[in-house]
């Protein structure tokens, strides 16, 4: 299996390095030249000079590229156009807040996807199948700007139980995180009832039930893990797009995150940092995927990574 | 795994996340655990919190050309002028100065005995340091223009400098008022020269504490500030908060003592929170649509009248602004310096129909505007459609993301090749002056992509007015030269100036003595807690 990841982690170099490219390309070919947008709205022609000198935006692309990889091989991103930071510091530090949101979404959203998914697949077509789906079709089709408004609306403003924003202790993390959750949480729900109800058909649930074993051991025991590997997979596709920075949760509460650090670099084409952070997610699916191949291992021995596989 | 157990594991995780989050975060202290029970005002050692709407973008004031990161600067830095609060220039780290006749050089006497925050003397050297940084073409700052006509400054004797500039230039106090020109310890710019942004020391009322970007900016009490009993809070804490709707709702919480700005159409919310007001001041940005003086039917003056007729420009306000602006009576506003009121063209669509038809377009004709997507943009140019289509002109709205649209403006070298026919735009001179309010955007050097004169409006008298007004810093006489300069503008209509939208702010009843000026940049020195 160590052999299996190191061999995976190694072919993730030139995918990067292919990704980089890309990125790259897309980035200078929007419309929009960052000199201007960041010299501000009464700049002189001279400060949007300066500006483009400064950054070398006034070099031919290929140059920019080249200098771009060539610093990025010794582990230096450049530097920001807005604000003139190393760019590796400001990922740094809107890292740790979006994992940490992250985390905390992720938790909810499984602990009550699997549980709202797991009580539906049992009681099928009865009503809290029927509640259950409800509250999963609600969490998937209610955006989640009108969410996080009415749950500041009605936890902070009305209420007083939370603060409507920013970062700081545990109360700070309950509207956002439940907010970013809410929508993973029904996918979640949602594909765990299928695949269980799927896995309720087989014979030896049929065998299982059969020779005595009361329902609950039935479906603790030997139908959830089966029915695990879909959601698995799903589950850690979701956890890369969370983990890219949520843009409209991390702006609703005032999140220090990579989402609004992204939104921004954007507006502003800072080309440096939205390169960066494409790199950056990039990796983050790229390790995730890996790490739920994995996990599919643990859960069904039967899947298993030997050489060659 | 079993369910059981692993529901188990979820539930442990989500504690442990969380727990871990409050604990092992980033953050040294608490930030949000300022009391929320707003009827309790804070103490002064607590301090204020203010909400922004984005992130700062650095605390070196030669180098900002934002008005947040001014706001937060104001509380750190001051200059040797600055603006009070209708914006008349006021000594402040200068006793007083002179100028000479032609306006080329300014002398300076600073005030004695003030210190920066990091230890250094505040005298002639460190004025120099400054100036010379900011003349340097070498040094790449972001508000260099401002001092580019800076030939040399001179020591004259500890508390005596002079400033001699290449050619004259009229508006210069109000540059040396601009916030960039703060003055920052000369110690510092030696030390961290390029990182000044984020190490900022200069001789203002609040020192720097900590800056964690996209979550806080906080400033402390200056114990030496020179003034007796200022500043009156321990504390200031910026939190960048860019959706509007949680602004509004931190002040509904007291989770914020301030907030700026606050959208027009949540004023209503807010009014009806008891404890909390809504302020406003008019702004210095004029709201217009420009027409290009170069394309037909354009080039008639007639026909950019019979749009400045065609325009309910009070409809606008009402409709665009709620209310929240006060119609324009020249192409600058009243806050800025050598304003001149103008006869306003009153809504008349029927006189704009005659002089459609006297110009050779009775039928009307068919145009296209440009300008952003912002909803408040698209709200702006759907209106105008809805009126010019009263008159027979038939408008389509072309609303372009910023980037985009720079491009398409100001990647044009030639002005015969702009496709530019009306553009949708707004101007606030920075320096409050009636230069920097009319020369880039009326002057024949201030095509784009030279600058902004989206009208490619081009008149000799005005082009020779706006360079006399440079040539002397008589007010008197600069008065008269922006005076006859506006009236030709006016007349000549190469815009339809529109509104100067108020500055919309919201405050804990409690905060007092903090205020936004017209330029919107915040005036943080008298803010206090005053509990009943």
């Amino acid at each position: 299996m160590l052999k299996y990841s190191v061999k995976r982690i190694l072919g993730m170099i030139p995918l990067l390095f292919v990704i980089s490219l890309i990125a790259f390309m897309f980035v200078h070919l929007i419309p929009g030249d960052p000199a201007r947008l960041i010299a501000g709205t009464d700049a002189t022609i001279e400060e949007i000079e300066n500006i483009r000198e400064k950054y070398g935006l006034d070099q031919p692309l290929y140059k920019q590229y080249m200098d771009y990889m060539g610093n990025l091989f010794q582990g230096d991103l450049g530097q920001s156009i807005v604000t003139g930071r190393p760019v590796l510091d400001m990922l740094v530090e809107r890292f740790g807040p979006t994992l940490r949101l992250t985390l905390a979404s992720m938790a909810w959203a499984l602990l009550f996807g699997l549980l709202i998914g797991v009580i539906s697949a049992v009681k099928r077509n009865k009503w809290p199948d029927h509640l259950s789906m409800f509250f999963a079709v609600s969490g998937v089709s209610i955006p989640s700007f009108w969410l996080g408004l009415m749950m500041i609306q009605l936890f902070s403003v009305q209420l007083g139980w939370f603060p409507t924003g920013g970062i700081g202790g545990i109360e700070t993390y309950i509207l956002p995180s439940f907010t970013l959750g809410a929508g993973v949480a029904a996918i979640i729900a949602r594909f765990t009832r299928s695949s269980l109800m799927d896995v309720l058909k087989e014979d030896y649930i049929r065998t299982g039930r059969s020779k005595g074993l009361t329902e609950f051991k039935v479906i603790n025991r030997h139908a959830v893990r089966n029915a695990l590997i879909p959601v698995v997979t799903m589950s850690g596709l979701q956890f890369g797009f969370l983990l890219s920075g949520s843009i409209i949760t991390e702006t609703i509460f005032s999140w220090p995150g990579l989402g609004r650090l992204l939104i921004n670099s954007i507006t502003a084409r800072d080309y440096p940092v939205i390169q960066s952070e494409i790199l950056l997610f990039s990796l983050e699916f790229l390790l995730i995927n890996l790490l739920v191949d994995l996990l599919y291992g643990f859960l069904n021995p039967k899947i298993r990574y030997e050489e060659g596989s | 795994m079993k369910l059981s157990r692993l529901l188990t594991v979820l539930s442990l995780t989500l504690v442990l996340v969380v727990a871990g989050c409050s604990n092992g975060g980033d953050t040294e202290e608490d930030t949000s655990s300022k009391n929320n029970d707003k009827t309790t005002p804070p103490s002064s050692e607590e301090g204020l919190t203010i909400a922004v709407e984005s992130n700062f973008t650095s605390l070196d004031p030669h180098d900002t050309n934002d008005n947040q990161s001014y706001s937060a600067q104001s509380a750190i830095y001051e200059g040797l002028l600055g603006f009070d609060e209708d914006l008349n220039i006021v000594p402040v780290l200068a006793k007083d100065f002179s100028v000479n006749e032609d306006s080329t050089e300014f002398t300076f006497t600073l005030k004695e005995g003030i210190t920066f925050h990091d230890g250094a003397p505040f005298n002639a050297e460190a004025v120099k340091a400054n100036l010379d940084r900011l003349s340097d073409p070498e040094s790449q700052l972001r508000r260099a223009s401002l001092f580019e006509l800076v030939e040399k400054t001179e020591v004259l004797s500890e508390y005596e400098v002079k400033v001699t500039l290449k050619e004259p230039f009229g508006a210069m106090p109000n540059n040396f008022a601009h916030p960039a020109a703060g003055m920052i310890s000369p110690k510092a710019l030696e030390q961290s020269n390029q990182d000044i942004a984020r190490n900022p020391a200069g001789t203002g009322p609040f020192k720097f504490v900590e800056w964690k970007s996209g979550d806080h900016l906080t400033v402390e009490k200056n114990e030496e500030y020179r003034e007796e009993g200022l500043p009156k809070v321990d504390k200031i804490e910026f939190k960048p908060v860019p959706e509007s709707g949680s602004r509004v709702a931190m002040l509904q919480t007291g989770e914020a003592d301030f907030a700026f700005p606050v959208a027009p159409n949540q004023v209503e919310t807010l009014k009806e929170e008891e404890g909390v007001s809504i302020e406003t001041k008019p702004s210095l940005v004029v709201k217009y649509f420009s027409m290009n003086t170069m394309k037909e039917p354009f080039t008639d003056p007639k026909v950019r009248k019979a749009m400045n007729y065609a325009i309910d420009k009070e409809a606008y306000i009402k409709v665009v602004y709620d209310g929240y602006a006060t119609q324009t009576k020249s192409v600058i506003a009243p806050n800025t310096q050598h304003y001149e009121e103008q006869e306003v063209y009153e809504y008349d669509p029927e006189k704009a129909k005659e002089l459609l038809a006297e110009a050779g377009y009775p039928d009307g004709f068919e145009t296209t505007i440009w300008g952003g997507t912002s909803s408040l943009k698209q709200k702006m140019m759907s209106f105008y459609k809805q009126q010019l289509s009263q008159v027979g002109v038939t408008l389509n709205v072309v609303p372009m993301e910023g980037g985009t649209l720079g491009d398409k403006i100001w990647g044009v070298d030639n002005p015969e090749d702009a496709e530019l026919e009306l553009y949708n735009g707004g101007w606030s001179p920075s320096t409050a002056d009636a230069d920097w309010g009319m020369r880039p955007l009326f002057s024949s050097n201030s095509f784009p992509p030279d600058a902004y004169n989206t009208a490619y409006y081009k008149n000799e008298k005005v082009d020779e007015l706006l360079q006399k007004g440079l040539s002397t810093a008589d007010d008197k006489e600069r008065g008269e030269y922006y005076a006859e300069a506006q009236k030709i503008i006016w007349d000549e209509s190469p815009w339809v100036p529109l509104a100067v939208p108020d500055i919309l702010y919201g405050k804990q009843d409690y905060v007092q003595g903090l205020t936004m000026l017209s330029s919107g940049v915040m005036d943080l020195k008298q803010a206090e807690i005053v509990s009943e």
